[in-house]
């Protein structure tokens, strides 16, 4: 350590390069599982309370509630029940991933146009034609945002793990607040978490932007034939 | 909806295949054979690296164990062994389980602190506490070389003949601490000091470093000492209560792997006091990851393959 805190900060990840890249992918990997179980999950949900709205108020207040409660006094009752390591933070992060997932299915199926709906049923779809081929497809951008919420939520929902012993970036940073001076080491830990974050969120920003259909470029000849099928 | 169907089974087969196993890549389900609590010290997770990587190494990659890191305190540990949450723990201090989690009076003679926990340890709670590592991480008062020279200091008694004239810094809570702290001190010495200057324990060996003290209460095994070349006084009337550190395991996991035994036997003796506060320098003051240390601690000395060559000699 030369006192410089840039250097000293570059060369941390010289000297660790391996196992920084360990915790990195280590922290990821934890988010990105707990909001993939809750897609699996929270996207049916969601789907489901768009069909039956009455269903919508219960359920989205429930996931409401499970976001008001602390990261860590989460993670402290689920430490309870399942004990220390990073299963634990996987489950409590799908808990947390659940709203934006939930919420974001049901806005983006719920606020297709009934008209186009309409016009699919009366081509003769069945429901789950309507589903399949009309509202999921023009709700999926909206849906891809809610994921892009859950896992930018999850990042740092997993940086709390340390506390119950999954192995995290956040790990460098406590051993910072221990050090008699721990700079570097905070901010060795808190750079890469919140880099992680930046990069997911702009990288997901974009597939959203894609799949936006009011955005989508199509072939000249096939938006020809669109505006005259609304017209 | 016969195509929702498939879906749906497709989806509960995949669910099912996954709640079986640990999620790949992440490790640490309750699955996993060896578990291994950490304290949050730089201290504790280089030896819980060093015992991961002895543990790799000899069962040539077979066994992976887990890290339960930055658990806040000695109870937290024991706790989670109880539970089952884990199984082994890198480090556990004589001084401390013997007060804290087996709720024993202190003992003040090392071996017999060592072996009344060990057999607490086997008799209450079927599990089996190790040999020291070599190292212990108590109180202490250190001084710089060249104090000690100037005054001829090498025990804690010989400070008495200087007590007015030096300047000693202590932990804030020592000093008011009942049993090893200032009090209890002062009547198994004998003497007082005339200048205290109370302050958080990790500012001392700064202190001590630019010449604001003379005399510093310390942990012995803070990378700091090595760092600063700082002596460290024999406590020659065992007055602090010893904290050697050695690894614990339960019997059951020594049961399932024998082989255990053997490796962390390897480690019994071999890590000094003065070898550890290297290894915490490197960890806090340079810069490195514990698990860096580790690794390169173990890669100098080979894994320790040859003291076994020489044992079986």
């Amino acid at each position: 350590m030369t006192g410089n805190i840039i250097t000293d900060f570059f060369n941390y990840y010289i000297v660790n390069g391996g196992y920084m890249f360990e915790l990195f992918f280590n922290h990821l990997l934890m988010s990105v599982y707990g909001v993939i179980f809750a897609s699996i999950v929270g996207i049916p949900v969601g789907i489901l309370i768009a069909r039956f709205s009455k269903l919508s108020g219960l359920v989205i207040t429930l996931t409401n509630i499970i976001q008001t409660i602390p990261v860590i006094a989460m993670l402290a009752i689920m430490m309870l029940v399942m004990g220390l390591g990073s299963t634990t933070v996987v489950v409590t992060v799908f808990f947390y991933a659940l709203l934006p997932i939930i919420k974001n299915t049901y806005t983006g199926i719920s606020n297709v146009d009934s008209n186009i709906k309409d016009a699919g049923k009366s081509m003769g779809m069945t429901r789950n034609q309507v589903l399949t081929m009309v509202e999921l497809p023009l709700a999926l951008s909206v849906i891809i945002g809610g994921l892009r919420i859950a896992l930018v939520v999850a990042i740092g929902v997993v940086a709390v793990g340390s506390f119950i012993g999954a192995t995290t970036l956040s790990d460098v940073i406590i051993r910072g607040t221990n050090a008699s001076d721990g700079t570097v080491f905070i901010l060795a830990g808190a750079v890469p978490i919140a880099i992680i974050a930046v990069i997911v969120d702009i990288i997901l920003r974009l597939i959203e932007r894609r799949l936006d259909p009011t955005r989508r470029k199509k072939a000249p000849s096939e938006t020809n034939h669109r505006v005259q099928t609304i017209n | 909806m016969e195509q929702f169907k498939k879906v749906f089974i497709m989806v509960l087969t995949a669910l099912l295949v996954l709640s079986g196993c640990s999620l790949p890549g992440l490790g640490g389900g309750a699955d996993d054979p060896i578990r291994i609590t950490s304290l949050d010290t730089s201290e504790s997770q280089i030896m819980a690296h060093i015992v991961r990587l002895m543990i790799e190494h000899d069962s040539d990659g077979e066994l992976n164990p887990t890290i339960i890191n930055n658990l806040g305190a000695s109870t937290l540990q024991h706790n989670a062994v109880l539970n089952g949450d884990a199984n082994m723990s890198a480090i556990r201090y004589s001084g401390t389980e013997m007060t804290g989690p087996l709720g024993q009076e202190p003992i003040n003679d090392p071996e017999l602190a060592m072996q009344t926990a060990k057999e607490i340890f086997a008799e209450e709670f079927d599990q089996i506490y190790f040999d020291s590592y070599g190292f212990d991480n108590s109180y202490a008062f250190m001084v710089t070389k060249e104090t000690a020279e100037e005054y001829d200091l090498e025990t804690t008694s010989d400070l008495e003949e200087y007590n007015d004239e030096l300047r000693f810094g202590v932990d804030t809570t020592w000093l008011n601490r009942p049993g090893d702290g200032y009090e209890g001190f002062t009547e198994h010495y004998g003497f007082s000091f005339g200048s205290i200057s109370p302050m958080q324990i990790g500012l001392v060996y700064d202190a001590l470093d630019t010449g604001s003290l003379e005399v510093a209460l310390g942990y012995t095994s803070d990378g700091r000492i090595a760092a600063y070349d700082l002596v460290v006084l024999e406590d020659d009337k065992q007055f602090f209560p010893p904290y050697d550190a050695a690894p614990l395991a339960t019997k059951e996991l020594l049961d399932e792997y024998p082989e255990l035994t053997d490796t962390m036997g390897k480690l019994d003796g071999i890590i000094t006091t003065d070898v550890m506060q290297q290894l915490n320098y490197e960890a806090d003051g340079q810069g490195k990851e514990p698990a860096i240390v580790a690794e390169e601690f173990l890669e100098a000395n080979d894994y320790f393959e040859n003291l076994e060559s020489e044992d079986h000699s």
